[in-house]
């Protein structure tokens, strides 16, 4: 019982853990497109208005891809595993 | 630093839509006989997350596009993974206290995304989604010229007339 807690618990753990990789690449495209932007803006400085806006937008649709993977995580780590072995009790009786 | 106002009316904007759909929730949640305070303080803690977020956002490009490429590439990264670690805490305390509920806390964090994806649908109705026409060009940028042909153009009328 205690094996099988054990290993449902880790499992939760390690995919918390899997998940949240997704949280690094919102951060290097940000980057990226800041990056390019600053290029830009470097090029036509009157543009620096509607690329803010425009970068802004692309920013926080790239960072939802994290907010998701966020999300997986802290479901994984603190409501699954008491689902999970609420379930493996029932299961066993 | 003197906030350019772009970050304000698009935070604003966020901040409306994020609000709707908030509200949007609480109804769901009443329909389906399951509110109760802990769904509004819940709602209001992912709201004031989410809006605080994107504002920092806006806060950090601003910054970063007066820094060179390299420095603005890193300054977005820091920015990133200190911002996803404050929504970290937030969702974390939302989710162990009981006084929020937890679909609540995290059901609001994806609306700013929602709200971005509407934005084209808005954008169009009032007209300001900048078509692009025939050549190309976008038409909101109609007034300004593409290039520097245009002008390049003229200074040859010029000399032609001076010759």
């Amino acid at each position: 019982m205690e094996l099988a807690i054990g290993i449902i618990l880790g499992c939760c753990a390690l995919g918390a853990g899997t998940a949240m990789i997704a949280g690094i690449g919102p951060g290097i495209g940000e980057g990226n497109a800041v990056g390019k932007a600053c290029e830009a803006i470097g090029r036509q400085p009157e543009s620096k208005g509607s690329v803010t806006s425009t970068m802004l937008m692309g920013c926080a649709v790239a960072e939802t891809t994290g907010l998701y993977a966020l999300i997986i995580a802290i479901l994984l780590i603190f409501v699954a595993p008491n689902y999970l072995v609420n379930i493996l009790m029932k299961f066993i009786g | 630093m003197k906030l350019d106002k772009t970050i304000y009316k698009e935070t604003a904007y966020i901040a409306i839509w994020t609000l709707i759909f908030s509200v949007l929730m609480n109804a769901v949640f009443l329909v389906i006989k399951k509110w109760d305070l802990t769904v509004l303080w819940g709602n209001l803690l992912s709201f004031a997350s989410g809006v605080l977020n994107f504002f920092l956002l806006g806060v950090t490009v601003q910054k970063a596009l007066n820094f060179e490429e390299k420095k603005a590439k890193n300054a977005m990264k820091l920015s990133q993974s200190l911002r996803l670690l404050m929504t970290f805490v937030i969702a974390v305390v939302g989710v162990v206290l009981k006084c929020f509920n937890t679909v609540a806390v995290l059901v609001p964090l994806i609306f700013p995304r929602i709200a971005i994806a509407m934005r084209p649908l808005f954008d169009k109705k009032t007209g300001k989604g900048g078509e692009i026409s025939g050549n190309g060009r976008d038409d909101s940028l109609a007034d300004e010229p593409s290039d520097g042909r245009d002008d390049a153009v003229d200074a040859t009328e010029t000399n032609g007339e001076k010759d």
